[in-house]
């Protein structure tokens, strides 16, 4: 069922070319240089600390490291977050996973 | 996202929280809807962020269930504010009593000017408007409206057209429209109208008074023409005597002209020299050479710009100079006694009054002596010869007498 429905999801994303984002359960990611990060569309925080940002994603995990990093607001589902941004890193669970 | 308006008038605070489960209190807390920003780790298990004071006692249950203890680091807002001015009292007290003094204080006529006299003394009107009520030190809000102090202001200073009562602030400002009255002739005593110079009578008008003299009559100078003295043997007054007299009055007018006649003429050529004016000084900028021409007429103009009274330090002025040449011409006796006439006949104008004309003229002797020519000539001139005399050890007359 689950499969079915993620086909059906991508095939009007397709046809219909809408943004993968809001086709698809992904995260939209705004940055601004490598001082600001904006991340819609996360499902949690696994890790937060200075170096380090570990949000929960709906298929997988998201890691964003750096230097000085300070979370500026959070929403249930958007991060404002302020640092040096060194890189952002992506595990995927797989569909089946979590 | 943020409000930070919001969050200074609802009062926020920051808090160190110690505990192992922070993100799993921040994933709870986002959850529920606390508002939580500026979160940044401290240590290894310390992390600080802000949050709304009502928030923080929704926090506290989560707090709790995560294991997690908060301390609070630094408050900021309007809430806090509000209790540091309640510790201060009186601070909040005497910035309220500043206001209010400033107000009330508003609220009063500290000056009153006056402008647009001319005639009137400006502390007469400011004594007049000091009746009515418009006075340093005078409450405004006793005062009645412009528009009736203006009827009453006027109605003290009848000499006025109009006054404009204007308030600005704590300054009153009375802008006067003197009258513009006709000037009086100014009553005159009785007296005589006697000849100014020898002459003979050429017209006779008394408007007051008595004619004594007949037309085409010789009279000396200092004769009486028109007496301020009317009635009979038995009954007299004496009258400011008035009228208009005019006799023929005899001059000779010797004149001089020099047969060559230099004058100057603008040959065309012109030039223009730049300066800036620094002050009171003007420095040359463009050209640099002094002196152009022999002979020149030159004009200036300064372009200073000045605002409200104002002026600018700086300005810029530009000379024009136009070359001259003199141009000589050699004129026939003839011309020169024509020229002669003329100037004759403007100093004897000059010399007779305002309204007098020329009714005769006859040239008696032209000679032509080392370049000049002489011409004598001789003028009948009619001109008003009537000079008022007073009359002085007589009674005087009754006022209305002026104007039979």
């Amino acid at each position: 069922m689950k499969r079915w429905s993620r086909r059906l999801r991508q095939l009007a994303g397709g046809v219909l070319d809408l943004p993968q984002d809001v086709v698809l359960e992904v995260p939209r990611i705004t940055m601004i240089g490598h001082l600001q990060m904006y991340i819609e569309n996360h499902r949690g925080v696994l890790h937060f600390s200075e170096k380090e940002l570990r949000l929960l994603l709906t298929n997988g995990q998201m890691i964003v490291s750096g230097e000085q990093l300070v979370i500026r607001a959070i929403l249930p589902e958007e991060v404002l977050l302020e640092g040096r941004i060194g890189g952002v890193k992506f595990l995927e669970t797989g569909p089946q996973g979590s | 996202m943020r409000n930070g308006l919001r969050e200074w008038v609802d009062g926020h605070i920051t808090i160190t929280v110690r505990g192992k489960r922070f993100e799993r209190l921040l994933n709870m807390a986002v959850r529920d809807g606390i508002r939580i920003w500026n979160i940044r780790r401290v240590g290894l298990e310390v992390s600080r962020c802000d949050i709304l004071i009502r928030d923080y006692f929704r926090l506290r249950p989560l707090l709790k269930e995560t294991g997690c203890r908060s301390h609070v680091e630094r408050r900021d807002g309007l809430p806090f504010w509000l209790l540091r001015l309640r510790r201060r009292s009186g601070l909040a007290i005497g910035a309220a009593l500043f206001f209010i003094g400033l107000y009330m204080l508003s609220t009063f006529v500290w000056s009153v000017e006056v402008s647009g006299t001319k005639m009137i003394d400006p502390q007469r009107v400011i004594r007049a408007a000091a009746q009515i009520g418009i006075k340093e030190g005078a409450w405004k809000v006793k005062l009645k409206e412009p528009l009736l102090l203006q009827k009453e202001l006027m109605s003290l200073l009848p000499e006025t057209t109009w006054i404009g009562i204007e308030m600005s602030g704590t300054k009153v400002k009375l802008q006067v429209v003197e009258k513009d009255e006709p000037t009086l002739p100014l009553p005159t005593g009785p007296r005589h109208l006697v000849a100014k110079k020898r002459a003979v009578i050429h017209k006779i008008l008394p408007e007051v008074g008595r004619s004594q003299v007949t037309n085409n009559q010789v009279v000396e100078k200092g004769q009486v023409l028109i007496s301020g003295i009317i009635g009979n043997e038995t009954r007299q007054q004496a009258v400011s005597a008035r009228g208009k007299v005019q006799g023929e009055v005899w001059y000779v007018s010797n004149t001089s002209v020099p047969l060559n006649q230099t004058h100057y003429q603008l040959t065309g050529e012109k030039l223009q020299q730049q300066y800036l004016l620094v002050g009171p000084y003007a420095v040359q900028l463009w050209p640099f050479k002094k002196q152009f021409f022999a002979l020149a007429e030159s004009s200036e103009e300064r372009f200073v710009p000045s605002y409200a009274g104002f002026t600018s330090p700086l300005g810029w002025k530009t000379v024009t100079q136009l070359e001259t040449e003199p141009i000589s011409k050699q004129m026939t006796v003839e011309e020169a006694t024509e020229l002669a006439k003329k100037f004759a006949r403007e100093d004897i104008l000059q010399k007779a009054g305002a309204d007098a004309f020329i009714q005769d003229e006859k040239v008696l002797h032209v000679t032509s002596e080392n370049g000049k020519v002489y011409v004598s000539i001789h003028f009948s001139v009619i001109e008003d010869i009537a000079v008022e005399q007073p009359l002085v050890g007589l009674p005087q007359a009754p006022a209305n007498n002026g104007n039979p």
